[in-house]
C-alpha cells in the first residue's frame, strides 16, 4: 500500500533549497529521547502531517523545526539557512499555532496583533492587521479583547498572528484541539487557504481525519521514530487508521 | 530602529496590561500605604525622630512591596503561552528583557514615590534642600531592583515554589542596593550636602548598570529550553 520516501539530505546542488529540512533530528531528556534522528525535506508548497500516540515526540519535533528547542544532534535549515541559536533573525521567515493561542487575554485582538507585528520588525501594521483579519473572518472582532473570544475565533486570530509576517513556513501544533465541529470546519477552510503554494506546512495531530484532508505528505512518528513517512496519494483513507495502529504497534513492539 | 521598536513593544503591551488589570500596581500601592499606616501608628514619635529611622523604613516599604509586583511579572506571560509567542518572534532575548525592565522601572518607580509620599504624610517628613537627589538615589535604587528582579521572576516563574522562592533568590543579592540606597536617604534627610551622597549614588548607579548587564546576557538562557 506504502512505499517509503527516503527522505534526502538537504539540497545544495538544486535550484532552490528546500524550505525546510532536517538531518539527523534528535533531542535527548536526560535517557529519554524525545525525537530521535529524524531526517526530512519539504519544498515550498507542501503539507507535511505528523500523526503519532500521546507522547511520541510530535510536540518536540515541531520545537526543534521552529527553533523553539535546541536539539541534542542533528540540523535544521529553513530557505538554505541552518538554524542557529545565537542569531535570532531566521524566525521571521516562521509562523507558528498552537493549541495555546499566544495571546494576550487582557488585549484587543488588534492590540495582539500591533504588538507581534512590532516584535517582527513589521511597518506596515495598518493595512497588514485588517488584511490578516479579513482572511480569517475576524475583521469585525479587532476590537474585541483576547478573553471575550471564543475557542474557535481565538484560534482564528492565533492563525492571523501566526501568518501576519507572511512566513514561508507555517508550523501547527494540534490546531484543532478543543474545537466544536463547526469551529473546527472554519479553521479547516482558513487552513485551506495556506495550500496557495509559497508556503510550506508542518501539522501534528493525532486525529487522523482532520490530519489527513489537508496534506500531500504525511508521517507517523512512534518513540520519537518517523514509523512511516511518505506521500499522501499512497494511502488510502478508508484503511488509514489501520495502517496507522500497525505501525504504531510495530514501532512500539 | 527595529531593537529599539522591539524594546518599545515590550514597555507598551506591559504597561497597557497593567492598565488594564491593575494587578500589580495595586498590590504594591496597597502594600506601601499599609507599611505607612502601621508604622505611623507603631512608633512613639515623641521618642524616635522619623529624620531618623525613615530612609530604612522607606526602602524596607519598598523593596517588600516591590517583590509583591515585580514576582508577578511572567504571570500574564504564562495564560494561554503569551510569552511563547514572545520568544517565537526574532526579538533578541537582551530586547525583550530589557523591555520588562524597563516597563517594571515604571511600575516601581511610581511606588517609590508613593512610598515617599505616605511617609511624608504620617511622619511629615522634611525632604531636605535636594529632593532631586532623593529622586535620582531611589531611580538609581530601583533600577537595580527591577533588573535583577525581572531576572528572578523569569527563574522563580517556571518553578514550582514560584513567588515563595523569588525573596529567597533575590534579597541577599539586593543587599548592596539596599545599604546604598538607605545611606544615601539618611544622608539626604538629614540635609548633608550633596557631596555627602556622590559616592553612595555611584556605587547604585554601579549596581543598576552591573545588574542589567548580567540580566542582559542571563535572560536567554532561563527562559530558552
Amino acid at each position: 500500500m506504502q512505499s517509503a520516501v527516503t527522505p534526502q539530505a538537504p539540497a545544495v546542488a538544486r535550484g532552490a533549497p528546500p524550505v525546510l529540512s532536517a538531518r539527523g533530528l534528535t533531542r535527548e531528556y536526560g535517557v529519554v529521547v524525545a525525537v530521535d534522528g529524524i531526517d526530512l525535506e519539504l519544498d515550498a508548497g507542501d503539507f507535511l502531517t505528523v500523526f503519532g500516540p500521546n507522547g511520541a515526540g510530535k510536540t518536540t519535533l515541531l520545537s526543534l523545526l521552529g527553533g523553539r528547542l535546541k536539539p541534542t544532534r542533528g540540523e535544521v535549515w529553513v530557505g538554505g539557512e541552518r538554524l542557529a541559536f545565537s542569531d535570532t533573525a531566521w524566525r521571521a521567515r516562521i509562523g507558528v499555532l498552537s493549541h495555546q493561542s499566544f495571546l494576550y487575554a487582557h488585549l484587543t485582538v488588534a492590540e495582539n496583533l500591533r504588538f507581534f507585528g512590532k516584535l517582527f520588525g513589521l511597518t506596515d501594521l495598518n493595512e497588514r492587521i485588517p488584511d490578516r483579519l479579513e482572511q480569517v473572518g475576524l475583521a469585525n472582532r479587532s476590537d474585541v479583547l483576547a478573553r471575550q473570544l471564543s475557542h474557535g475565533m481565538r484560534q482564528r486570530a492565533a492563525l492571523a498572528r501566526a501568518l501576519l509576517h507572511d512566513p514561508e513556513l507555517v508550523l501547527l501544533d494540534e490546531p484543532y484541539t478543543g474545537l466544536d465541529p463547526h469551529a473546527a470546519s472554519v479553521l479547516r477552510g482558513v487552513l485551506s487557504s495556506l495550500k496557495d503554494g509559497r508556503r510550506t506546512v508542518v501539522m501534528v495531530t493525532h486525529n487522523l481525519t482532520q490530519g489527513l484532508e489537508l496534506a500531500n505528505r504525511l508521517a507517523i512518528q512512534v518513540r520519537g521514530r518517523f514509523g512511516w513517512y511518505g506521500e499522501r496519494d499512497a494511502v488510502e483513507p478508508e484503511t488509514f487508521e489501520h495502517f496507522y495502529h500497525h505501525v504504531v504497534e510495530a514501532g512500539n513492539a | 530602529m527595529t531593537y529599539l521598536g522591539q524594546i518599545y513593544a515590550i514597555v507598551w503591551k506591559d504597561l497597557l496590561l497593567e492598565l488594564r488589570t491593575r494587578e500589580r500596581i495595586a498590590a504594591m500601592g496597597a502594600f506601601a500605604v499599609l507599611a505607612g499606616i502601621l508604622f505611623n501608628y507603631s512608633m512613639d514619635q515623641t521618642v524616635v525622630r522619623a529624620q531618623d529611622i525613615a530612609a530604612g523604613l522607606i526602602w524596607m516599604t519598598l523593596v517588600f512591596g516591590g517583590l509583591l509586583g515585580i514576582g508577578r511579572t511572567f504571570h500574564l506571560e504564562a495564560q494561554d503561552g503569551a510569552f511563547q509567542g514572545v520568544l517565537t518572534s526574532p526579538a533578541p532575548k537582551d530586547a525583550v528583557y530589557i523591555g520588562k525592565v524597563a516597563a517594571n522601572f515604571v511600575l516601581l518607580y511610581l511606588v517609590a514615590l508613593l512610598v515617599v509620599g505616605v511617609f511624608t504624610l504620617f511622619f511629615g517628613l522634611d525632604l531636605g534642600e535636594h529632593p532631586g537627589m532623593l529622586a535620582l538615589a531611589l531611580a538609581l535604587g530601583s533600577l537595580g531592583f527591577v533588573a535583577l528582579g525581572t531576572l528572578f521572576s523569569a527563574v522563580s516563574s517556571g518553578t514550582h515554589m514560584g513567588e515563595t522562592l523569588l525573596p529567597i533568590l533575590v534579597f541577599p543579592l539586593l543587599v548592596p542596593m539596599v545599604i546604598y540606597g538607605v545611606s544615601a536617604t539618611g544622608r539626604l534627610l538629614a540635609g548633608r550636602p550633596v557631596a555627602d551622597i556622590v559616592g553612595n549614588l555611584r556605587m547604585l548607579g554601579a549596581f543598576a548598570v552591573l545588574a542589567l548587564g548580567v540580566g542582559a546576557v542571563l535572560f536567554r538562557f532561563v527562559v530558552e529550553e
